[in-house]
């Protein structure tokens, strides 16, 4: 009999707190001002940096990021479950009539890159997918040496892998035997030693110890991204429902600030807004 | 006194010792003594021994909890994807595309495997080499300087084994052999390498546990020191040998950081040694950070057979030394 009245008196006393501590949660949602940012994975990095950074600066606002993919983002800022929305594609015909206002914050290009050595120096966008798809093995197919070409994948987990499959590969597949390396640096600098090796990393972290190859062209440049001539670049956007308001309207504009746009962006990668263009 | 093995048959405390040697010098008189002292254990030192007792009691748990926690843990994780995959698809299916949903461990466990015969085959004649010098042929100066040298192989962190693999020995092999240098060859020798210290170490000891008399009646019958070494050394030192070697092998398919810097990762069965491969334990470092669903539970279940793995090479150890006791 005691022991139930013990068990009893727990529980009781558990609740209780539970109450209590919901009870916190809510009088705090109520006295701080919440901006919700869900979408693209590829944008986390800058979004997450700005948010804490942004929460720093202004005390009593809370910035919640999470990373669920474009299409999941711009789904939930229609239906109002987010404030804004952020995706690393453009609006499909479908979705332009839902209301969306597009605020780009960064541009994201991806360089091939291969040895210093390779006397290629151009390529299209088809002979890069036969390449990363494993159908052209030589280098001699691309007017190159006859020299086997010595593919560098990313895992599954980088984003900049992603965009690399949105962007040139448009639907087929990697060669599966390639290369894995989990890293932009290690891909950078296998194919700074190899003079086979081919591999791909975000502009950004491009150096002199490897060479960005022409691609239909056009060399990767900032200038190139900015005009949307070079082929393996995509702009990143935030997305609100009708124009930015309140602290929404803040906190894109903190992003677009210099703070954010020469700093965060270039470490994560990415090219500012502002970069290339006249 | 105390340390003197011929009394101590027995653990016998050293002033019993004490006792035993006054009784020796002088039978008659003190034959009462020795008896005393064995009746002055007080209940305290009952108490304090079968503390120690339960103390180290608890150690072994310890250990055995752990065991046990890891595999039940791993086997509800892992468990689910036997069922969704089926048992067969899991382990005997040919493509690895977790992300398109296709669960073949085939290409892993067989470059697992590659991984490992590779390096026991360049590793285990240098370690057993190595063993046979440190045992029987060094002076004891070049001995102070081999074996802790041996002991500090054992001592270095894989992830350097994997860096140096990768920024020196890499470069080396795809200069020479052509290729990036991601690949078995690459892998075969840091492994071949970290191997060393285990085989060679336990080989060591089995060969030093060869009664001396044996030595000596094979010079005495005028064999020479290569024929003491292979005819009659290492068959009498074969059992612990053998076990050695497969704990190497043991060290080899479960090594993953070194393994993970030089294999390229790339879910095949190479065409060739020079060519990428991802193995049982590389997979699990390269895809849990972003696996979701049954991709982890996929992983999980390549731990379970990473723990099979495991849990028959030292059954293999049990059975061969049970063996060698009843040939012995």
């Amino acid at each position: 009999m005691r022991r139930i009245v013990v068990a009893l008196a727990g529980t009781a006393l558990m609740l209780a707190g539970l109450l209590a501590l919901s009870g916190c949660a809510a009088s705090t949602t109520a006295s701080t001002t919440q901006l919700t940012v869900t979408g693209s994975t590829t944008l986390l990095p800058i979004a997450e940096v700005s948010a804490e950074d942004f929460m720093a600066a202004n005390s009593g606002t809370r910035v919640l990021v999470s990373g669920v993919g474009s299409s999941a983002g711009i789904e939930s800022v229609t239906n109002g479950t987010c404030d804004i929305g952020t995706s690393s594609r453009e609006l499909k015909p479908a979705e332009l009539s839902l209301g969306l206002v597009d605020t780009p914050v960064a541009r994201d290009a991806i360089a091939v890159i291969v040895n210093p050595g390779n006397p290629v120096t151009s390529l299209n966008t088809s002979q890069v997918a036969d390449i990363f798809s494993g159908k052209v093995r030589n280098w001699k197919e691309v007017g190159g040496p006859d020299l086997e070409i010595g593919l560098v994948n990313r895992d599954e987990a980088s984003g900049t892998r992603q965009a690399f499959l949105e962007l040139v590969m448009k639907g087929r597949d990697f060669d599966p035997t390639a290369a894995v390396l989990p890293g932009t640096g290690q891909v950078r600098s296998v194919v700074a030693q190899s003079r086979i090796a081919v591999g791909y990393i975000s502009l950004g972290f491009v150096d002199s110890s490897v060479k960005a190859i022409v691609i239909d062209g056009v060399a990767p440049t900032p200038a190139t991204v900015a005009d949307k001539s070079y082929p393996v670049s995509r702009v990143l956007h935030f997305l609100t429902k009708g124009e930015p308001q309140g602290l929404a309207k803040q906190f894109i504009d903190y992003v677009l600030s210099p703070t954010i746009q020469d700093s965060v962006v270039p470490d994560a990668g990415f090219l500012p807004m502002s970069a290339g263009v006249k | 006194m105390a340390g003197d093995p011929d009394l101590t048959g027995h653990d016998v405390a050293p002033e019993m010792c004490a006792d035993t040697d006054a009784a020796l010098r002088a039978p008659e008189p003190p034959k009462q003594p020795p008896r005393r002292a064995l009746m002055k254990i007080t209940p305290a030192t009952y108490l304090k021994e079968a503390a120690l007792k339960n103390l180290f009691l608890l150690c072994a748990f310890v250990a055995v909890a752990g065991v046990a926690l890891i595999f039940i843990f791993v086997g509800i994780k892992g468990w689910p994807i036997f069922g969704k995959v089926g048992l067969l698809n899991f382990l005997g299916g040919a493509t690895w595309l977790p992300t398109q949903g296709h669960f073949g461990i085939l290409p892993l466990i067989v470059n697992s495997l590659l991984a490992m015969t590779g390096a026991l085959i360049l590793g285990g004649p240098l370690a057993v080499g190595t063993a046979i010098f440190l045992s029987e042929v060094a002076s004891p100066r070049a001995r102070a300087i081999v074996r802790p040298a041996v002991e500090l192989l054992a001592g270095i962190p894989s992830v350097v084994y994997g860096f140096f693999g990768l920024v020196l020995l890499r470069p080396i092999i795809a200069s020479l052999f052509g290729g990036l240098g991601f690949g078995l060859l690459t892998v075969w020798l840091i492994l071949a390498v970290m191997i060393v210290p285990t085989i060679a170490t336990l080989t060591e000891d089995a060969l030093g546990s060869v009664p001396e008399g044996i030595r000596e009646a094979s010079y005495s019958m005028g064999a020479t020191k290569w024929q003491t070494i292979w005819r009659v050394l290492l068959p009498a030192a074969k059992i612990g040998i053998i076990d050695a070697i497969i704990l190497g092998m043991g060290r080899a398919i479960g090594e993953t950081m070194a393994v993970v810097m030089v294999a390229g990762n790339a879910g095949v069965i190479p065409d060739g040694i020079l060519k990428p491969f991802l193995t049982l334990t590389t997979v699990i470092v390269m895809d849990m950070p972003y696996a979701s669903g049954d991709h982890t539970t996929a992983l999980f279940g390549i731990a379970i057979v990473l723990f099979i793995i495991s849990m028959l090479f030292v059954a293999a150890i049990r059975v061969i030394s049970r063996f060698g006791k009843q040939v012995g």
